[in-house]
């Protein structure tokens, strides 16, 4: 194998684990600090793509529309949280439910505004050349972002008040409340910052992607099953999830095609979680 | 003729009668109706299939619909293959409810053998079902061929043959009769089995799962048993899906199917057998309404549904409206006054002692080794080498944080241990799991009450006397027998949950007697207790001593006291000291333990 054709399968490698990081990590922020499943994970992913979109089509800048999209998808997961999440705090099944009907109504109300077509945005910044490989500068910026997001959730669990106070709360519910932190304020915005970064994702997905109102139901599998596999760690269990979730599926997916990784993926998953039922980061204790 | 009647079971009558009334429908019936309705059952059996799974069972499976989906698929393949080599389709049907429980079974081998908790059973499920669907997306090549079959991807399968009977396909009518009876007779069947020791067993492990393995069922495999049963009645429902279209796409996987699934039982509530048919019918029925108007607004009424049922409504709307007929005949109603705790009563402690009988195991020594348990960096249980005879009490105790609960569940089987070996009658324990520790003779109450707060208490000691003896009716005289022996005969068929706490105590206990354990174990049984009923506990377990081995773990001295039994002191993990209670108070390294002042004392 040639240097350059081992860097472009690096890269592409690199990419498959950047975007399962990127399509999960809003779920497992929501899953890691608070316990809840959100079902309409898949919904907040398709928001942020559609604001994207709309950013676009209204003249934005590219890249400024895919920051404004976490802002808007961030908004919307405080009123969701306000609305209905904050009813069904402990009961699991319930909430599961809840957020399904969610997802429901959200394809649906995309689907009266935008309709079903498949819409998309070219994607940014062309290619650059690697040996004889063409890669795309996309896939570089899809890395870098999964970065940035990674830094973006341990510096604000880790250098922040709210941060200090929302792992307080996830430890030990109780003592946080009888110290006087409260907790309803913070799961509101633990879910917020969860859809926000949701939002983020599905930005960064829009241009990579036909943007239509059922995309979520094409990553929500990955990212559900990324999340269990992470267990309770939020930034180190989904880092390592993404990691070997996405060398499995991109192995699978260079010897045979793209669908058969994602059912190798799934089967890696199940066949994994056996052995470790409270995921790779469920014996390190509850830490972030 | 009345007696003659008496003996058909009720499953059968009912059957008959819906068989009856279902060939006399379907002769009144526009062919467009029939078609209508036949989708209908046919979506009611895969309700069924999720209320016996998560209603009835637990198991919180949210992709029920990718055992539908492979049961539809499972009949297009083998239908299109044997239509134009046998000429009927008949057992492509018997092929899709196969194919879906074998992959049921594989599925859940991974969940419920993994111990994997709910949420993730709901996501495994549902991620399964998503894959399911981007695969079959996928299949659209040539390649992508089973015999003459063809998977044809985005477009599924448009070839698939009707349902022959008799070597004819059968008219819609036909097909609706035929959907009808064999979903009733599921329907029965289910009804029927749930009656029986299985169907006990699997009320047992949704309402106290711990409880159940406690008692020495391999919950494992109860639940694996339901989820393949489960799986099957879907396949089959799906098979059926795909014989009355004559075609199956990958939709069937999508997740707004999915969710249909679930709304079903929603509406007609989570436990109702019949209530699976009535969700489906009515859901059905309302979104073939709604997508009259033209718009698509069915999806924004279904989600609307799932959340004002989960925030208003959580047991279902059929079974809302019962709870509210209930409470209105109930107002006025009299109220109960509880006797007196059974304890109390007089010569109980005489007859409480079960006599030997079949089914009590060979009693041995049970002794540990060196058992080792360290958290972390924290050392639990350091090197305990401790031996307990066939027969005779034996305290633990210790201050908080002594370890002796520790080496309690590492002998129950609740933690592996780090090192060291626990053996029982010879038999080494150290990967033998609760259930079958159980089955070997260990009778178990934990410190919490742990009963069957749903079931009645006669199920409680039903269920406890079933798991040692295989044999419903001696698990019946047994559950009798110590129900009197207990006091507890007057609530009988009472929920367990609604006795006094007391009575919940004893009925545990009794329950670890029914069970005839040549090796007791108690963590601290007299937690909440009365003096009195202390004193009394004390005598039960001295003389529970004289034919088993009772191992108590307990705070309570006097209770100790009580016992004049051999003590062992846990401290900081290790056995510090044994003896009698009377030698042990001469100790002054124990008092200062017992005291708090620890600095002094070195541990030997």
């Amino acid at each position: 194998m040639n240097l350059d054709q081992l860097l472009n399968q690096l890269l592409t490698a690199l990419t498959s684990i950047s975007l399962l990081l990127l399509i999960s990590i809003g779920l497992a922020v929501i899953f890691g600090m608070m316990g809840i499943i959100n079902l309409a994970h898949g919904e907040f992913l398709m928001l942020g793509a559609f604001a994207t979109l709309a950013g676009v089509r209204v003249g934005l800048n590219i890249w400024l529309a895919m920051l404004l999209a976490p802002l808007l998808v961030g908004l919307f997961g405080l009123l969701v949280e306000r609305l209905l999440i904050q009813f069904l705090y402990g009961r699991l099944a319930d909430s599961m439910l809840a957020t399904w009907g969610l997802s429901l109504i959200m394809v649906q109300a995309v689907v009266f505004i935008f309709g079903t077509t498949t819409q998309g945005i070219p994607t940014p910044l062309g290619n650059f050349s690697l040996g004889q490989y063409s890669v795309s500068w996309y896939s570089v910026v899809l890395i870098l972002a999964a970065l940035l997001l990674i830094s973006v959730v341990f510096w604000v669990f880790k250098r922040t008040r709210y941060g200090l106070l929302a792992r307080a709360a996830m430890q030990l519910p109780e003592m946080a409340m009888s110290l006087g932190i409260n907790t309803r304020r913070l799961n509101a915005l633990t879910f917020a910052f969860g859809s926000a970064l949701a939002g983020a994702g599905g930005a960064l997905l829009a241009p990579i992607t036909g943007v239509v109102p059922g995309m979520g139901q094409a990553y929500i599998g990955r990212a559900f099953m990324n999340v269990i596999i992470a267990g309770p760690g939020v930034l180190t269990g989904t880092t390592a999830a993404s990691g070997l979730l996405g060398t499995v599926e991109y192995t699978a997916s260079y010897v045979s095609t793209p669908f058969i990784g994602q059912a190798a993926l799934l089967i890696f998953a199940i066949v994994l979680i056996r052995f470790l039922p409270t995921g790779l980061s469920g014996r390190w204790g509850k830490q972030l | 003729m009345k007696f003659l009647l008496r003996k058909i079971p009720f499953e059968a009558k009912g059957l008959l009668v819906i068989a009856g009334v279902a060939f006399i429908l379907t002769g009144l019936v526009e062919d467009y109706q029939a078609t209508q309705w036949t989708v209908w059952v046919i979506y009611g059996l895969l309700a069924l299939s999720l209320t016996l799974v998560w209603g009835k069972g637990g198991i919180f499976s949210l992709g029920q619909v990718a055992f539908f989906g492979i049961g539809g698929y499972a009949y297009g393949v083998v239908g299109v293959n044997l239509i134009h080599t046998t000429g009927e389709s008949l057992s492509a049907l018997v092929a899709a409810g196969l194919l879906a429980a074998l992959f049921a079974a594989a599925q859940g081998f991974f969940m419920f053998y993994g111990n994997v908790g709910d949420v993730y059973i709901a996501v495994i499920t549902l991620a399964t079902t998503l894959v399911l669907y981007t695969f079959m997306l996928s299949t659209s090549g040539r390649q992508y061929a089973i015999g003459i079959a063809y998977l044809g991807g985005f477009n599924g399968m448009t070839n698939v043959p009707p349902l022959t009977l008799f070597n004819s396909f059968l008219s819609q009518r036909d097909l609706l009769l035929v959907t009808i009876i064999i979903a009733a007779a599921i329907a029965f069947v289910v009804r029927f089995l749930l009656r029986r020791p299985f169907g006990r067993v699997i009320a047992g492990l949704r309402t106290n799962e711990l409880r159940t393995q406690l008692l020495g069922y391999d919950t494992r495999r109860y639940k694996l048993l339901l989820y393949m049963l489960g799986g099957g009645i879907a396949g089959l429902a799906g098979g059926f899906y795909a014989a009355w279209g004559q075609f199956i796409s990958p939709t069937v996987f999508s997740l707004s199917q999915a969710s249909l699934a679930v709304i079903y039982v929603l509406v007609g509530g989570r436990a109702s057998l019949s209530g699976a048919f009535a969700g489906a019918i009515l859901v059905e029925g309302l979104s073939t309404n709604l997508s009259k108007g033209g718009t698509e607004a069915t999806p924004i009424v279904l989600g609307l549904v799932m959340i004002l049922i989960v925030l208003l409504l959580p047991t279902g709307i059929a079974p809302a409206l019962a709870t509210l007929l209930k409470r209105i005949q109930i107002r006025g109603g009299k109220i109960e006054t509880r006797g007196l705790s059974p304890l109390l009563e007089e010569k109980f402690l005489s007859k409480t002692i079960p006599t030997a009988s079949a089914f009590r195991k060979n009693s041995g020594r049970l002794e540990t080794v060196e058992l080792r348990k360290t958290f972390g960096g924290l050392v639990a249980v350091a090197n305990a080498s401790l031996t307990f005879d066939s027969s005779g009490v034996y305290c633990l105790i210790g201050p908080n944080g002594a370890g002796k609960s520790t080496y309690f569940n590492l002998l129950i089987g609740r933690y592996k241990p780090t090192s060291g070996q626990a053996l029982f009658a010879g038999k080494p324990l150290n990967r033998m799991p609760i259930f079958r520790r159980v089955q070997q003779g260990m009778g178990i109450k934990l410190q919490v009450v742990s009963i069957f707060t749903e079931l009645s208490v006669f199920e409680n000691m039903w269920l406890a006397a079933y798991a040692i003896s295989r044999n419903s009716l001696w698990a019946e005289q047994q559950a009798g027998q110590l129900l009197e022996r207990f006091g507890l005969l007057q609530y009988a068929d009472e929920q367990a949950g609604t006795l006094a706490h007391g009575q919940q105590q004893w009925l545990e206990i009794g329950m670890v007697l029914a069970q005839e354990p040549s090796v007791i174990m108690l963590d601290e049984p007299t937690a909440g207790m009365t003096r009195e009923e202390t004193a009394r506990t004390a005598e039960l377990v001295r003389e529970l001593g004289k034919q088993a081995s009772v191992i108590v773990v307990e705070h309570d001295m006097e209770f100790v006291r009580l016992l004049d039994a051999p003590v062992t002191v846990f401290h900081q993990g290790q056995i510090f000291a044994k003896g009698r209670l009377e030698e042990l108070r001469q100790n002054e390294d124990l008092q200062n333990i017992y005291l708090g002042r620890y600095r002094n004392v070195e541990v030997k």
